[in-house]
């Protein structure tokens, strides 16, 4: 994955977080990183400038990550409406991934966040591009998609070739179970 | 003569759109009593994007996975001096709060405020390797979000969880794991039980 020149835009009310993830960008080849604290920052920077992917806390104050997620895909007159947007959250309680989703989010990470987590989504998203779906209640990618194994064979799982839907267990979610749960739709699951 | 191949346009419309067949939205999507889902809108339109991040980032020349993470786990040991002090105003602004609400004084806002310093605690010590702190942090914040969906206020079981970051923050607990000090971890787990119930 080549992320150089392209302009990520992290936005998180921690600064010391978002350096954390500003460090893990910059390890994996990134040079245009931009760090804002709030929604009115985030929307103020997409009418300032072309950004090619945000990674957003859900918590993002003042309204939250999903209603701003819901706002960018909802604006028609937007060019970043189809901009890939990765949510992260500390709540990996189900009903909250399939809010996430259902914002319009391309995925979920849940945080703590590790270098490795970070990567796989980014080259998921990278490497699986999804159609847009939009319809009169939804705008964003499609929520049916199947996961056939990580971009290039790499990943926790090196032989995760099947979409594989774990029980309910617990009130919070595994991210392997958060991946799995926005390609549930496709199979039938949801 | 052929054609020269076109790059992708960045800010491209999207492409050919077909009408799909109709997609049901769990918002409002319907449940007949036949327990099928309910269509939820007549057509959907379905279309490719191709954005500049995916086409940028599947150019050659990146930094191979190893490499990539091997070289942001160097850039995070290069921030953890920067850490141990942001831990440290952390943790006592947290304990001066508590201490001050505790002590009657007016503090508007406070659990907003102690609820996002226990999230910062623990988004950010995870990543650093401290498993202690990240512990009790999260433990302090299921404790926070409980009161904030209407469970009682224990003051002591909040001061508890700041005593146990205070410990946690010194240099003998700092690389500790949980199961390391089972007995506080046992206690603190006790305490958020007997409170959210």
């Amino acid at each position: 994955m080549n992320l150089r020149d392209l302009v990520i835009l992290v936005a998180d009310p921690s600064s010391y977080i978002s350096m954390l993830i500003h460090g893990m960008l910059r390890g994996f080849g990134s040079n245009k990183i931009l760090e804002v604290r709030n929604s009115n920052g985030v929307l103020q920077t997409l009418m300032g400038q072309k950004i090619d992917i945000m990674i957003c806390d859900m918590h993002l104050p003042p309204h939250g990550g999903l209603s701003l997620t819901r706002a960018i895909r909802g604006k028609t007159d937007n060019e970043h409406r189809t901009m890939p947007i990765l949510i992260m959250s500390s709540d990996s309680r189900e009903a909250t991934i399939k809010r996430a989703r259902d914002a319009g989010a391309n995925m979920v990470i849940a945080k703590p966040i590790s270098p490795a987590s970070l990567y796989d989504r980014l080259s998921w998203i990278a490497f699986n591009p999804r159609k847009f779906v939009d319809t009169a209640s939804y705008f964003g990618p499609d929520r049916r998609f199947k996961i056939e194994g990580y971009p290039g064979g790499v990943g926790r799982r090196a032989g995760d070739k099947e979409v594989e839907i774990g029980a309910e267990s617990g009130p919070a979610l595994a991210q392997d179970d958060i991946d799995n749960l926005f390609s549930s739709v496709q199979t039938g699951q949801d | 003569m052929a054609k020269s191949k076109q790059p992708k346009s960045a800010t491209k419309k999207p492409g050919p759109s077909v009408i799909a067949p109709p997609i049901a939205d769990p918002g409002t999507a319907e449940t007949p009593k036949s327990g099928k889902t309910k269509r939820a809108s007549p057509t959907a339109r379905v279309f490719p994007v191709d954005t500049r991040f995916q086409q940028l980032a599947r150019r050659a020349g990146g930094v191979p996975r190893d490499k990539a993470i091997e070289r942001a786990q160097m850039a995070m040991e290069d921030v953890k001096p920067a850490y141990e002090e942001f831990l440290g105003r952390e943790v006592t602004g947290l304990a001066e709060l508590v201490k001050n609400v505790e002590a009657g004084h007016d503090e508007p806002g406070w659990l907003e405020t102690a609820t996002f310093r226990a999230r910062q605690l623990r988004d950010s010590a995870g990543p650093l390797g401290y498993e202690l702190i990240t512990f009790v942090a999260a433990s302090l914040c299921e404790l926070l979000d409980s009161i904030e969906a209407g469970s009682e206020c224990n003051m002591e079981s909040i001061v508890c969880h700041v005593d146990a970051l205070m410990l946690a923050r010194q240099k003998s607990y700092r690389g500790l794991r949980p199961e390391q000090v089972p007995e506080l971890t046992k206690g603190l787990q006790r305490v958020v039980k007997h409170v959210t119930i």
